[in-house]
């Protein structure tokens, strides 16, 4: 079950894909995902899957994206399935279709984080737009979830340290037990915001409606190529489907075994 | 009948490491009823995590640790924490009643106390930390000071034998400290076995007569306030700034006074010494 | 140069029923390096977050009184632009760090200042270097010491170029050595950068040697207020504790020794003693 994470956990490692401005990626990501809901027939789908295939070898992470895809096996299944006993016309198509839909959305967002770092992707989102406060947000979300982790261990250890028995008792009993712990821990955050709220006004938070930003991001050759080849690729797919210019053997069915 | 040597805490070549670092390496200590001992050294040294077996909540990866005849690797923290009372440094993390009253009750409730007893306890914890008067309030309504005694309100209600402080001292004022020492004196004189974990050498100078120095996940000084305060090898080794008095004796000690002074009306004696000389 | 001044202060909380400071009146000059200290509850922080303007825009209450920083009124103006002359240092690392990088965290208040990109980058390698970070300026919060994460957080206000540096209880939590390489640091800030610093602070031994000014509160008002060696003796010190120099001193006079000005460490306790005897030989 963990498994599946580490798909889409940043790796550090030196590779092309790594090196790429995250707003190229970005691009790739988006662009694969409208191709993704534009197409239900499933030759174009397998071959939006494996597009990401070519990204994640040389970003030297398919170990770590080959275990996340395995470990969705049980997902693919219950879509398969679920497909199969709904559509009454070319059921074994659909389903089929359904099953590539699914990994090629979760494969290019794999092929994204695994190569991108959350600070990163917070920066792509701004250069793009998105105000300040909501990448802080989610940056700050991140930079605290070890920090809530550990307050939620001490908090566990105090009580245990009271005689509170977790694995004890009935149902009901158990969720009682857990008053202890989340009242304190939620207590704490509470207050532990406040701390942090008169810390970012104290570094003048909300000075400005525009900041200036110490990090750059700056597109080189590489980028730009890597984005003109997605948006070729993809655009040109999304442009045959569009315009009914889809050729023969895109357009094949599975035939109807079931 | 216990006799007054009975060992309450043995500790036989304890090691431990966290995500594979490692923590402590090779404590062995024998704690005797009665006794109140200071753990000292600095953050990151092993002192929590020495602590923290005291009362089960982590069990040894090497060696073994025996408290009050049972060894921890065969007890539940329930059962450990009957005897084993540990007061965490930031009250913080455990308030959670309805009341004040609620929360020194918490302890006797899990461990099945008789209501009568309940009652009984949680009046003498309330008034020893001067609560009685909250009791019907909120938790959360006092401040921090009073947070804290709160804490160890609920800790002392049940009576454990064996009492452990977190960093009592931190972020005290000087009237809290006086307060948090007499707590001590009380303890002592109710015959409780104290330990306290703290890098406050103040704190601890004159007032503890067993002091233990760790560094690096080892014990690196076990002997009485006067020996290990006043030793500069120890103290540097934990990263510990010796206490006023001592480090005056160091800068006259030249002149004849003696470099393991503790107390300043000793200080105030040698330095006549040496005037009248 | 005055650039604090109290008058007649006197500010409530919302919802308590005491004032947290009662009438305080107070002026402090350029360049000063004031201890604060006095028991739980006296009103220190309080005293504190007035100066730059947490109270009374980010807590409520009742402001009676006027402080003025650097000729602005409190009132009047906004934290944010407070902030630019104020730097706070709090207690808890933890809660000062928001960001994924030492750099990153340092650049932060001069993004939100509207620098341009070029003067963040100078800043930040400014206090890099003279604050001895570089080597980890990289590393992300919880890579961080206790002792490394407060002097991130003073690295992040100083890059703000403040007048004025207010530090509450910043080494509440840290351990004695760590303390003491804090302390240190801040007496270099103002020693060297000139900045006037206003620290709160528990443990007075390790300061009354570096502080020139020490202010005593009590219950919400100011008690003793003046250079440590004239505070120390004062009968309002038992409050805090009596340094264990001054019990010293205190008992060597009476016993007919002349030290002159009390030692405000044992250094200077220690030659104080040479003195003495160096006198009676």
């Amino acid at each position: 079950m963990n498994y599946i994470f580490e798909g889409f956990k940043f790796k550090k490692k030196n590779t092309l894909i790594h090196d790429l401005d995250p707003r190229a990626k970005f691009i790739y990501l988006i662009m694969s995902f409208i191709s993704a809901l534009l197409f239900t027939e499933p030759i174009p789908l397998v071959i939006i899957f494996l597009t990401s295939l070519p990204l994640v070898i040389i970003a030297k992470t398919l170990k770590e994206w080959s275990r996340s895809m395995k470990s969705l096996s049980l997902f693919v299944t219950f879509i398969f399935i679920l497909n199969l006993l709904s559509m009454t016309e070319n059921r074994l198509n659909y389903a089929f279709s359904m099953v590539f839909r699914f990994l090629a959305l979760t494969s290019a967002f794999s092929v994204f984080f695994l190569t991108t770092t959350p600070d990163d992707f917070m920066s792509a989102l701004e250069e793009m737009g998105l105000p300040k406060e909501y990448t802080l947000m989610f940056t700050m979300s991140m930079r605290f979830v070890p920090t809530l982790a550990r307050d939620l261990q001490i908090i566990v250890d105090a009580q245990k340290s009271r005689g509170l028995e977790l694995e004890k008792g009935s149902l009901i009993k158990k969720v009682r037990n857990y008053v202890p712990i989340l009242i304190p821990l939620i207590i704490y955050e509470i207050r532990r915001s406040i701390m942090i709220a008169e810390a970012l006004e104290a570094r003048a938070f909300g000075a400005l409606r525009k900041t200036t930003s110490y990090t750059e991001l700056k597109m080189g050759i590489r980028d730009y190529i890597f984005i003109f080849i997605v948006v070729f690729f993809f655009g040109m797919l999304i442009f045959l489907k569009i315009f009914g210019y889809l050729p023969e053997w895109m357009m094949i069915k599975l035939p109807e075994i079931i | 009948m216990v006799s007054m040597t009975e060992i309450v805490v043995e500790v036989k070549d304890l090691y431990y490491s966290y995500n594979s670092q490692p923590v402590l390496q090779g404590v062995n200590l024998k704690i005797r009823r009665g006794e109140i001992i200071a753990i000292m050294g600095e953050n990151g040294a092993g002192k929590t995590t020495l602590i923290k077996h005291f009362n089960g909540l982590l069990k040894p990866k090497r060696g073994s640790v025996k408290v009050f005849g049972i060894d921890t690797r065969n007890a539940s923290v329930a059962e450990l924490s009957r005897k084993v009372g540990l007061v965490f440094q930031n009250p913080d993390h455990q308030l959670f009643a309805e009341t004040v009253e609620k929360e020194v009750e918490f302890a006797l409730r899990n461990f099945g106390f008789e209501e009568e007893v309940v009652k009984k306890r949680v009046e003498w914890a309330l008034n020893l930390m001067g609560l009685a008067k909250y009791r019907n309030r909120s938790p959360f309504t006092l401040s921090v000071g009073e947070r804290k005694r709160l804490a160890i309100a609920s800790v002392l209600s049940y009576d454990p034998e064996l009492i452990i402080f977190d960093e009592p001292t931190a972020g005290q004022d000087f009237l809290q400290k006086e307060r948090i020492a007499e707590l001590l004196n009380l303890l002592r004189t109710r015959g409780k076995t104290v330990i306290i974990v703290t890098h406050d050498v103040e704190f601890v100078a004159t007032r503890f007569e067993r002091v233990i120095v760790m560094s690096q996940g080892k014990i690196i000084g076990d002997g009485s306030f006067r020996e290990i305060l006043s030793n500069s090898e120890i103290l540097e080794k934990a990263r510990l700034l010796p206490p006023q008095i001592v480090k005056c004796a160091w800068l006259l000690s030249d002149i004849g006074v003696p470099r393991d002074t503790l107390y300043p009306e000793e200080l105030v004696r040698k330095i006549e010494e040496v005037i009248r000389r | 140069m005055k650039i604090i001044e109290f008058k007649n202060v006197t500010f409530m909380y919302r919802g308590n029923s005491e004032p947290s400071l009662l009438n305080v009146n107070v002026e402090i000059e350029r360049g000063e390096f004031i201890l604060l200290t006095g028991p739980s509850g006296c009103g220190k922080s309080t005293f504190c977050r007035l100066l730059n303007g947490l109270i009374p825009h980010f807590y409520g209450g009742e402001l009676k009184g006027e402080v003025t920083v650097l000729g602005m009124n409190v009132k009047n103006t906004p934290t944010y632009e407070l902030a630019r002359h104020v730097g706070m240092v709090f207690q808890d690392p933890e809660n000062q760090l928001f960001l994924s990088s030492v750099e990153k965290e340092i650049a932060f208040g001069l993004e939100n200042l509207g620098l341009p990109r070029e003067e963040i980058k100078r800043r930040v390698n400014q206090v890099i270097k003279y604050l001895g970070l570089e080597n980890i300026r990289e590393k992300a919060p919880y890579e961080l010491s206790g002792g490394q994460q407060q002097k991130v957080a003073i690295a992040s206000v100083l890059a703000m170029q403040p007048e004025v540096l207010v530090l509450d209880e910043p080494t509440a939590n840290l351990d004695p050595y760590s303390s003491l390489e804090l302390l240190n640091i801040i007496t270099r800030l103002n020693r060297e950068l000139k900045i006037t610093i206003i620290l709160v602070e528990h443990r007075l031994e390790m300061l009354l040697d570096k502080v020139s000014r020490l202010m005593l509160m009590d219950k919400g008002k100011i008690v003793v207020d003046g250079p440590p060696q004239d505070v120390v003796l004062s009968p309002e010190m038992k409050i805090v504790g009596i340094p264990k120099v001054i019990e010293v001193y205190d008992r060597l006079k009476k016993a007919g020794y002349e030290f002159g000005h009390p030692p405000l460490s044992p250094e200077d306790l220690a030659k104080a003693v040479r003195r003495v005897i160096g006198f009676h030989d």
